[in-house]
């Protein structure tokens, strides 16, 4: 298929969306560190009784480490609250564009029936992934460099 | 129009079976250009077609505590670590995260390169986009130094090459 066309047929299912880490936002921000270190998720959903509430990403752990916040206190005071999201019927093309546009590598998904429950989350990498794989399979073989060198025939 | 994949001439005949520059075989793989679509670009633009943001670095004896400041003060996700200007390493979020985690507020005063990563991968300007993206997906990075020789002069993120894409692709903005 051309890609141009499965970029805007294609729904976010095909971007590898991850079951997501949720978390409760009265956890502590010392335990969802070492949960996402454990899971090796790069952000984690927080959730109050299925509602989405916020998200925590590795931008926000850097911050809290920089500014040596005390790591007792609840997510909920240092997470990002109502994040931007993409619904589970959205494209492709449309999830690139938000991350692109407010610089998100995450977003969670939501339910496009119940906008509040979160189902899952878009990893920038699996974009990455889509996009690689949506290449003609020769680019993998393809030197990054061209060699070209001779413009003219040899002997012309 | 047909382009060589070994040496990326874009001027041959469709249905030569060698390549008139490289004299590469191309009976097996006939690639078509595909005339102004994202694919295209994405195979002829090249990594200094893309914005360049001035990179961040630090010393070898930068500490921890420099480090993270700086990266929230600029609001980036990751620096460079250089000696005498060549790149030595990269220190990034995820490193932040898992090689710092819930100590690095008590690990201000270390020094960087203990927790950064040694020898990153890099591309150079003149090399294509997909390949850097090809480079990122491979490694999970999503940052790539951009090297002059040893030197890094640029650093290139994921989110450039999204936005690349959704401006090479209106349908993706819609």
């Amino acid at each position: 298929m051309d890609f141009k066309l499965s970029l805007q047929s294609e729904t976010i299912r095909s971007v590898y969306p991850e079951a997501p880490v949720a978390v409760e936002p009265t956890m502590s921000v010392a335990d969802v560190i070492v949960l996402m270190q454990t899971e090796k998720v790069a952000a984690v959903l927080v959730c109050d009784d299925d509602r989405l509430v916020g998200v925590f990403t590795e931008r926000d752990v850097l911050r809290v480490l920089a500014e040596r916040v005390d790591l007792s206190q609840p997510i909920r005071a240092e997470m990002s609250a109502d994040p931007v999201t993409v619904n589970d019927d959205s494209t492709v093309g449309a999830a690139i564009g938000r991350m692109a546009e407010g610089g998100y590598r995450h977003l969670p998904i939501v339910s496009s029936i119940r906008p509040t429950e979160a189902t899952g989350m878009v990893d920038v990498r699996g974009v990455m992934r889509y996009l690689v794989e949506h290449f003609p399979s020769t680019i993998y073989n393809l030197s990054p460099k061209s060699s070209r060198t001779a413009a003219e025939r040899e002997g012309a | 129009m047909l382009v060589c994949p070994a040496c990326g001439a874009d001027d041959l005949i469709e249905g030569v079976d060698q390549c008139d520059h490289c004299e590469q075989p191309l009976t097996d793989q006939f690639i078509r250009l595909p005339n102004s679509s994202l694919e295209a670009d994405l195979l002829r633009d090249r990594v200094r077609d893309l914005p360049a943001h001035e990179p961040l670095v630090l010393g070898p004896d930068a500490t921890v505590g420099e480090a993270l400041k700086k990266m929230v003060a600029g609001g980036v996700g990751c620096l460079l670590i250089v000696v005498d200007k060549a790149l030595v390493g990269i220190f990034s979020e995820r490193d932040a995260l898992l090689r710092l985690g819930v100590q690095g507020v008590d690990l201000h005063d270390k020094p960087v390169v203990k927790y950064m990563t040694p020898n990153p991968a890099v591309v150079s300007g003149g090399d294509k986009i997909a390949y850097a993206l090809q480079r990122m997906d491979v490694g999970g990075y999503r940052h790539l130094p951009v090297m002059e020789g040893d030197r890094p002069v640029n650093v290139i993120s994921i989110r450039d090459i999204l936005r690349y894409v959704t401006e090479h692709d209106r349908t993706a903005t819609v």
